[in-house]
């Protein structure tokens, strides 16, 4: 399943981000909550977005019609 | 209100999610360190004083003397600034060696180069004036010298003639003649006076007319301009001049002739007749003229020197005295204790500046050798504190896009924590293409790699602005690149970058690819927006569908985000009634409508299924008891659908009625309990009354509390269907962005491309980079940032956000020079 792949992917990376937050700019528990949290809403946003785009495209109902003069 | 307890203890707080913590102090400063005291904790700048003196005119008050002081300085900076500016001397930036030196000093100094500059002016000015009437004077004794020469030239001509007419036609009459001429002529030259002097060229004619008229044309005027323009003496000004000489007769002439050249600003000048005087007139006043040039230029290259020495410590002196200024200032908002010695000031400060202020305080007292030291106390108030974020250069940008729509409450929850990502991402949700992300990528990073240099200098409007919002731009950018790869455009043009595309021809003549259309031959396309959409019939049809459906998902997800912050602003402040009474049915009301439409339009897509979603919603309220025929996409739906119809419908009263009622009880219980335990103690009703809160006996008007309630129920539930129909504008912004980019490259770049010649295509790529940066890259980006603005100040920030707050406005030596600027 792709869908679930990349859905992996994007969550592997969303780990490797906080990883490097917490770990290049170690400013406090306030400061790496913050910076966790920013992580994962930026995540969120960037799979929600891929999430919708693929399935959209997942089970089509219209194909590509190419135009005639092509 | 409930109390304001602390957060959640499972983690730490989050930073900038909640304001900083604060507490009202006092201080009491013995009034000889008190000069000191303030300048120290200006230094820290994290106290904002409250004005205890408010009800006192600014001249009443303890310091006014010296704030007058440190005016009247000012204003003495302010005149060396403009004499320095006159001189073109600038002021060298902030000196390296920080001399200390106190305001006593700077007073005497500044006085003493006060006295010395404007005499030095005075002295110039008047060597000025000197000057130019002398190089006027010089000027008339040319030009009229050149007039009489002429004249006598014409008149000794006329009397050779004449005399020739004498000799050479000798008849009856001349000796009769003779004799008569001379004596008329001798009367005559008597009387004949003249005047010289120089008018402004402007007003040479009407000087004429009125001359003439006023005369009766017994006057005689001849004027020459001047070639260059001369400077008159008494206003300063360049202007072009004519030199006049006017000959008259009889003393009320002259008078009439005076008065008028007085009107005209006409400069006299006296004009001797003797040709051998004005010669000798001539080489004196060029002598003088030549020992005049050099007294001023001395006279100004000593004022150029003293402006230098002033220039090079003008911008300590004037930090000095603005620091002053503020001081004292802040002082007046003290209030005086009865015996004079000390003063008794009280302001907000964060809780963890507590230890920062005890030390400047310590250190105040040791500096200024007082025997007592200055006493800090924390005050209990409920009064309402003041908001601090602790931002860096990086959130600062967000947290100002927060602001611009209300500062938060105390210790409410910040959105600029969400804004942070979201803005950016909804912003390039309508700006989606990586060509134009990569370009604002390109120059904001310009911007921040050369940060350094700009924040230290003054920018233009528009620069400041986008200098200030770097950060921002940053983000922005780097979402568009991103979210220009999912909608896989690229100047709007698409690439297969993560596999083939899932589309291809169903033989292989490719017969029916006009017609029917391709077939989906692999998995789907990986990542974005299948390349052989682009240019297809089908695109747009598939494209509005995918980027409606897509902003309504955005919107319900972002509008739960904002409704499970008013949650946690609930849980902070102990507010049950909140949580129950309006989290929970706003919950249920938004996510049973259109949290199931989001959930049937994914039904949608992973099925695959033909059901008509407008179909679905319209009669899920028209009919909703009907059966749904084809438009049934799971089973049980018609049951699902009515339980979540009832349960919207219950949320509504839910949400409206027993809220008002609770908090009358809650009133009520507490009043009841506060009219039997008033008298407890000496100390508590002290403390209250040292808290002078005016909110502390509210009125609890319960139609007030009522309406509100009405008025926020209605806005939520009508704002429900207006904010997810709000959000389409992510739709119709990208929409609009692509097609115009598709345009910019089709119909520009190339048709150039398809003329084949060089200067055509040239001219093509011009205008499509013009295209592309004027409208694309600055217009639009502009319109998507106005846009993403809205959709967080008002969609998603007025499901938790209250915003009545006011800035955390500490006094700080290191804000002082921004606010005057």
């Amino acid at each position: 399943m792709g869908f679930l792949l990349t859905t992996l992917a994007f969550a592997v990376i969303g780990i490797i981000a906080s990883l490097c937050a917490r770990i290049c700019c170690n400013k406090g528990p306030s400061a790496n909550l913050f910076h966790l949290t920013l992580v994962i809403t930026a995540t969120v946003c960037c799979w929600m977005m891929w999430a919708i785009v693929y399935l959209a495209q997942m089970n089509p109902l219209i194909v590509p019609i190419l135009s005639e003069s092509e | 209100m409930a109390e304001h307890g602390g957060g959640a203890g499972c983690c730490p707080p989050m930073d900038l999610f909640r304001s900083e913590p604060m507490h009202l102090v006092q201080v009491i400063i013995p009034i000889e360190s008190a000069r000191l005291t303030v300048s120290y904790l200006g230094d820290i700048g994290l106290i904002q004083f409250k004005d205890l003196n408010a009800e006192k005119s600014p001249f009443q008050r303890t310091y006014a003397g010296q704030i007058k002081r440190c005016g009247e300085l000012a204003r003495k900076l302010r005149l060396f600034k403009d004499q320095m500016s006159k001189a073109d001397v600038t002021p060298s930036a902030k000196s390296e060696a920080k001399t200390d030196c106190n305001l006593d000093d700077l007073e005497v100094n500044l006085g003493e180069l006060e006295a010395e500059l404007t005499e030095i002016n005075a002295n110039s000015e008047k060597l000025q004036r000197g000057y130019n009437e002398l190089v006027e004077y010089k000027l008339v004794l040319q030009k009229a010298g050149e007039f009489f020469k002429a004249a006598e030239r014409s008149a000794a001509a006329q009397q050779r003639e004449l005399s020739s007419h004498q000799t050479g036609e000798e008849s009856l009459e001349t000796p009769l003649l003779k004799d008569q001429e001379p004596t008329a002529d001798q009367s005559k030259q008597v009387k004949l006076g003249f005047l010289t002097g120089l008018v402004p060229k402007g007003k040479a004619m009407a000087f004429e007319r009125i001359l003439f008229r006023a005369t009766r044309g017994n006057v005689f005027l001849r004027q020459a301009s001047v070639e260059e323009a001369v400077i008159d003496p008494s206003s300063g000004e360049k202007v072009e001049k004519n030199v006049f000489v006017v000959f008259f007769s009889g003393e009320r002439a002259k008078s009439k002739i005076l008065k008028i050249c007085e009107a005209f600003g006409a400069n006299r000048y006296s004009f001797p007749e003797d040709l051998s005087k004005q010669a000798q007139m001539i080489t004196e006043v060029s002598g003088r003229l030549s020992e005049l040039k050099t007294t001023i230029d001395t006279g100004l290259l000593h004022r150029g020197n003293l402006l230098e020495t002033i220039g090079k410590q003008y911008e300590q002196w004037n930090d000095l005295v603005r620091k002053e200024k503020s001081i004292y200032h802040t002082l007046n908002m003290l209030s005086i204790d009865v015996t004079k010695k000390c003063l008794v000031g009280e302001g907000w400060s964060p809780i963890f500046a507590t230890q920062q202020i005890q030390d400047a305080l310590q250190k105040a007292t040791i500096d200024s050798k007082s025997q007592v030291g200055a006493i800090f106390q924390v005050l209990h108030t409920k009064e309402l504190p003041p908001t601090y974020f602790r931002t860096n250069k990086f959130t600062d940008s967000f947290q100002t896009i927060v602001d611009a729509y209300g500062v938060a409450k105390y210790q409410e929850a910040n959105p600029g924590v969400y804004t942070v990502v979201t803005f950016p991402f909804l912003f390039a949700v309508m700006f989606g293409d990586w060509g134009h992300g990569i370009c604002i990528l390109l120059a904001t990073l310009y911007l921040i790699f050369r940060e350094k240099k700009y924040s230290s200098q003054k920018l233009g409007d528009i620069m400041e602005m986008t200098f200030g919002g770097r950060y921002v731009i940053l983000l922005m950018s780097l979402f568009s690149i991103y979210t220009g790869l999912i909608y896989n455009e690229f100047f709007s043009v698409p690439f297969e970058l993560f596999s083939p595309s899932a589309y291809a021809c169903r033989d292989a003549a490719c017969s029916e690819a006009t017609t029917i259309g391709l077939i989906k031959v692999r998995d789907t396309y990986p990542f974005g927006v299948d390349p052989a959409w682009h240019g297809s019939r089908s695109e747009l049809p598939f494209l509005n569908s995918l980027k409606m459906k897509m902003s309504i998902l955005l919107g319900v997800a972002q509008m739960n985000l904002g409704i499970i912050l008013s949650f946690f602003n609930a849980l902070h402040f102990r507010n049950a009634v909140n949580i129950w009474f309006q989290f929970i049915p706003q919950m249920i009301f938004l996510n049973g409508l259109f949290g199931y439409l989001s959930l049937l339009i994914i039904v949608k897509w992973c099925t695959g299924s033909k059901a008509d979603l407008y179909h679905v919603m319209i009669y899920m309220f028209l009919s909703p008891t009907d059966d749904l025929g084809e438009n049934q996409l799971f089973p049980n739906q018609k049951t699902i659908q009515l339980v979540l119809l009832l349960l919207s419908l219950i949320a509504v009263p839910w949400m409206l009625l027993p809220k008002p009622f609770i908090l009358k009880a809650q009133h009520n219980r507490t009043h009841q309990g506060e009219s039997y335990t008033a008298l407890q103690g000496t100390e508590d009703s002290l403390q209250v009354e040292a808290g002078h809160d005016p909110h502390d006996h509210e009125e609890f008007e319960f139609s007030e509390v009522f309406v509100h309630q009405l008025i926020h129920t209605i806005e939520f539930v009508l704002g429900a269907v207006s904010n997810t129909a709000s959000y389409l504008r992510l739709w119709a912004l990208s929409l609009a962005h692509s097609e115009l980019s598709t345009v910019f490259y089709e119909k520009v770049l190339l048709l150039a491309w398809g003329y084949n010649n060089v200067i055509i295509l040239f001219v093509g790529i011009i205008v499509f980079i013009f295209a592309t940066v004027g409208v694309l890259l600055v217009m639009e980006t502009l319109s998507a940032f106005l846009h993403a603005l809205r959709l967080h100040w008002v969609e998603f920030q007025n499901k938790f956000y209250e915003g009545d707050g006011y800035k955390f406005a500490p006094f700080s030596f290191a804000l002082l020079g921004n606010e005057e600027e």
